[in-house]
C-alpha cells in the first residue's frame, strides 16, 4: 500500500513539475498572442475579439520594410557564415594537424566578445578603415562575424562523426575531389549545414545589439521594434510577436509531419534502420 | 611487369613507413603483402592507389608513370577493411558508383551491375542500404564494386578481418576464383598468413617499411630467407646455439645437440627454427635405442589441443616448451605421456643471429 501511494505521489509532483515549466514557458506566449488578437490588448482577460491589430500591421509600410530587411540581413549572414564555417571546419578536421586547437581558439573567440562591442567595433573599423557606410552589407559583414562561430560549433559536432575515407573510396573508384565533395560529403553533412543556417539564421534575424550600429538609416524588425518602444507598446507589437510566432510554429509543425510520414529525412542515420 | 614499384619510400615526419621498395607484379597475379600491424603495407598499397603520394620513387601501372596520377585517375579499384560503402546509396546505387563515374551509359551500367549481382549472390538486396546488411553482404557489396568498373588492378586492404572465421574462409575462395576468372592482378594487405597463404601466387613479407622477401608461397613457408619470416610465417619452435667445433652440430642454450643440414664455421652464434608440424613424435618406451642423441629431444606431453585433423602437443622440455603439430591420423599421444621429440635436419631452417641465412 505505502508503496503504490508513494509512487503516485512521485508521478503526481512530476506531473505538476511538467505542467508548471510548461507554463512558465508558454505563458507569455499565449498573453501576447491573446492580446493581439484583442482589443484590450494591455490585459485582454476576458479578451474583445479584433484583427485590428493585424490589419494595422500590415498596413504599416515601415514593418514590411523592415520584415524584408531583415530577412535579406538573416539570408545574408547566414549564408556567408555556413559557407565560411563550412570551409573551416573541413579546414580544421583534414589539414589543420598540430594547430587545430589553435585554430579553433581563434575561431570561437568571437563568442566571448560582448554583441555590442562586437557592433561598436565594427562600426569603427567599417567606418573609419574601410569607409563603409552603414547599411544592410556592412551589418550582414558584422553578423557574420559572431554567426560564424555558432556555425563553426554546429558543423564541428555534426561532422565530427563523418569517416573522412568515404572520400578516399570516391576517388578511388573514380570521382575527381569536386565531384567527391557533391556525391559523397556534402549528402552525408548537410544536415549539419542546414542546422548551422537556420540558427544563424535566426541569430542574424533577431539580431538588434550588433545590427544597430551598423545599419545605419536602415529599418530591421528588431530596430523598429526597440524604436517603437519609446512610445509605449503599441498593439502591432503584440501582432508582430504573434505573426513571428505563429511561422515558426507553423515551419516547426511541417517539419515534423514530414519527418513523421517520411516524405523527408533530414540527414542519414544509420542508427535508425539497423533491424530489417 | 604490369605493375612495378620503383624505389619507393614514403616518409612520415622522421620514419620512413615506406623504404625504397621495389617489386613488380603480373598481369595475373594474386600478390599478397603480408606484415605485422604497422610495417607499411597498406602505405604501400595506398601509394599504389595514389591516396598517399611517395616520397621517393615511381609507380607504374600497365606501363603507364602514375606516380603524379590522382587516384581517380589510375584506373584501379580498392575494397576497404571497413567496407567503406557510400551510407546514403542502396546496394545497387553503391555498385554503380565506379560505372558513373566513368561515365558509361545507363544500359550498359544495369548490365554490369547485374553482373557483379549474380556472381556474388547479391540478389534481392539491391535496393537496402548498407546499414540493413549483415557484415558478411556489406563486404561482398564492397567486394562487387571493386569488381564492376573491371580495374586494371584491385586493391584489398584487410578486407576480411572484419567476418568470422568461416565467412572469411569461404570469402577466400571466392575471391581467389574472382580473380582467376578476370585475369587481373589482385593486390591484398593482409597480416594474417593464413589468408596470404591461401590465395596468393607469390608473398611479400613487409616489415619495418621493407621488402623482406617476395618469393612464391610455398618458398616463403617451406623455405623462409630470413629469421623474420621463419617466425611470422607458419608456427615454429626456435633454438639459439652455437656451433661446435667440428662444424657438423649446435649446441643449444638449453642443453641439447642438434646436427646441422650443412657444415658450417665452428664458434658461429646461430638460431634455428623447425616449424611444429615438422616435429615428429614417438613414445619414450626404451625401445628406440638412439633416443637420447643428437636431435632427439626427450619431452613430457603437458597438454594436447584438438584441431579437428589435427592435434597439438604442447611439451614440456627441460624448463622450456615445445610446440608440435601432428595429424590424428597417427598415434595420440595423453597429458603427462613421455614421448621423444625428432627433429629431421633437413627440417630445420638455420640463421645468424641477425636474421640471415649464413653464408
Amino acid at each position: 500500500m505505502r508503496g503504490t501511494l508513494t509512487r503516485r505521489l512521485g508521478t503526481y509532483t512530476l506531473l505538476a513539475t511538467l505542467i508548471l515549466s510548461y507554463l512558465f514557458l508558454y505563458l507569455p506566449i499565449l498573453h501576447i498572442g491573446l492580446g493581439s488578437f484583442a482589443r484590450n490588448h494591455t490585459f485582454p482577460y476576458p479578451p474583445r475579439w479584433t484583427l485590428d491589430t493585424f490589419g494595422r500591421l500590415f498596413g504599416n509600410s515601415l514593418y514590411q520594410t523592415a520584415f524584408f530587411n531583415s530577412l535579406v540581413l538573416g539570408i545574408g549572414a547566414a549564408a556567408l557564415a555556413t559557407v565560411l564555417a563550412a570551409a573551416a571546419t573541413l579546414g580544421l578536421m583534414r589539414h589543420a594537424g598540430r594547430r587545430a586547437g589553435l585554430y579553433l581558439a581563434l575561431f570561437i573567440a568571437p563568442l566571448f566578445v560582448a554583441e555590442v562591442l562586437v557592433g561598436i567595433a565594427s562600426l569603427i573599423f567599417n567606418g573609419l578603415l574601410l569607409q563603409l557606410q552603414g547599411n544592410l552589407v556592412s551589418a550582414i559583414l558584422a553578423n557574420a562575424v559572431h554567426c560564424f562561430s555558432y556555425a563553426l560549433l554546429i558543423m564541428a559536432t555534426q561532422l565530427y562523426r563523418y569517416d573522412w575515407r568515404l572520400d578516399d573510396a570516391a576517388m578511388v573508384f573514380g570521382a575527381s575531389p569536386l565531384r567527391t565533395f557533391f556525391e559523397v560529403t556534402l549528402p552525408l553533412i548537410w544536415p549539419g549545414l542546414l542546422g548551422a543556417f537556420v540558427v544563424t539564421f535566426i541569430m542574424a534575424f533577431n539580431n538588434l545589439e550588433i545590427s544597430f550600429y551598423l545599419l545605419g538609416a536602415t529599418p530591421t524588425l528588431p530596430s523598429v521594434a526597440w524604436g517603437a518602444l519609446r512610445y509605449g507598446v503599441k498593439p502591432e507589437l503584440y501582432a508582430l510577436a504573434t505573426a513571428v510566432n505563429l511561422v515558426v510554429i507553423l515551419g516547426l509543425g511541417v517539419m515534423f509531419v514530414l519527418m513523421l510520414t517520411g516524405k523527408a529525412r533530414f540527414g542519414h542515420r544509420p542508427e535508425r534502420a539497423r533491424a530489417v | 611487369m604490369y605493375i612495378t614499384l620503383d624505389g619507393v619510400s614514403r616518409q612520415y615526419d622522421s620514419i620512413w613507413a615506406v623504404d625504397r621498395v621495389t617489386m613488380g607484379i603480373g598481369k595475373n597475379e594474386f600478390v599478397s603483402l603480408l606484415g605485422p600491424s604497422g610495417s607499411g603495407k597498406t602505405t604501400l598499397l595506398r601509394i599504389i592507389a595514389g591516396l598517399e603520394k611517395p616520397t621517393t620513387g615511381r609507380v607504374l601501372i600497365d606501363g603507364e608513370d602514375v606516380t603524379d596520377l590522382p587516384p581517380h585517375k589510375r584506373g584501379v579499384a580498392m575494397v576497404f577493411q571497413e567496407f567503406l560503402l557510400f551510407p546514403h546509396r542502396t546496394v545497387s546505387e553503391n555498385l554503380a558508383f565506379p560505372l558513373r563515374m566513368m561515365k558509361l551509359p545507363a544500359a550498359e551500367i544495369a548490365e554490369r551491375v547485374a553482373w557483379v549481382v549474380g556472381i556474388l549472390s547479391l540478389g534481392g538486396l539491391e535496393k537496402r542500404y548498407p546499414n540493413q546488411l549483415s557484415g558478411g553482404q556489406q563486404q561482398r557489396v564492397a567486394l562487387g564494386r571493386g569488381l564492376v568498373g573491371r580495374p586494371k588492378a584491385l586493391l584489398l586492404d584487410e578486407p576480411l578481418a572484419n567476418l568470422d572465421r568461416e565467412l572469411r574462409q569461404e570469402m577466400e575462395v571466392e575471391i581467389r576464383r574472382h580473380q582467376s576468372a578476370l585475369g587481373i592482378p589482385f593486390i591484398y594487405v593482409t597480416h594474417n598468413q593464413e589468408e596470404a597463404l591461401s590465395m596468393s601466387d607469390r608473398i611479400a613479407v613487409v616489415r619495418k617499411g621493407r621488402i623482406e622477401d617476395f618469393a612464391a608461397r610455398t618458398d616463403i613457408y617451406d623455405r623462409p630467407k630470413t629469421a623474420f619470416i621463419a617466425q611470422f610465417v607458419g608456427r615454429s619452435n626456435r633454438f639459439e646455439g652455437t656451433v661446435d667445433a667440428a662444424g657438423r652440430h649446435v649446441a643449444t642454450r638449453c642443453g641439447t645437440i642438434l646436427a646441422l643440414p650443412a657444415p658450417l664455421t665452428a664458434g658461429h652464434a646461430v638460431q634455428l627454427f623447425i616449424k611444429n608440424e615438422k616435429l615428429r613424435l614417438a613414445p619414450d618406451d626404451g625401445t628406440d635405442g638412439a633416443s637420447h642423441g643428437a636431435n632427439r629431444l626427450a619431452c613430457t606431453v603437458k597438454d594436447v589441443i584438438l584441431r579437428g585433423a589435427y592435434a597439438d602437443y604442447i611439451l614440456a622440455f627441460g624448463d622450456r616448451e615445445l610446440n608440435a603439430s601432428r595429424p590424428r591420423s597417427e598415434r595420440a599421444f595423453l597429458s603427462g605421456e613421455a614421448v621423444i621429440a625428432h627433429l629431421n635436419p633437413e627440417d630445420i631452417d638455420l640463421f645468424d643471429m641477425d636474421g640471415e641465412r649464413p653464408s
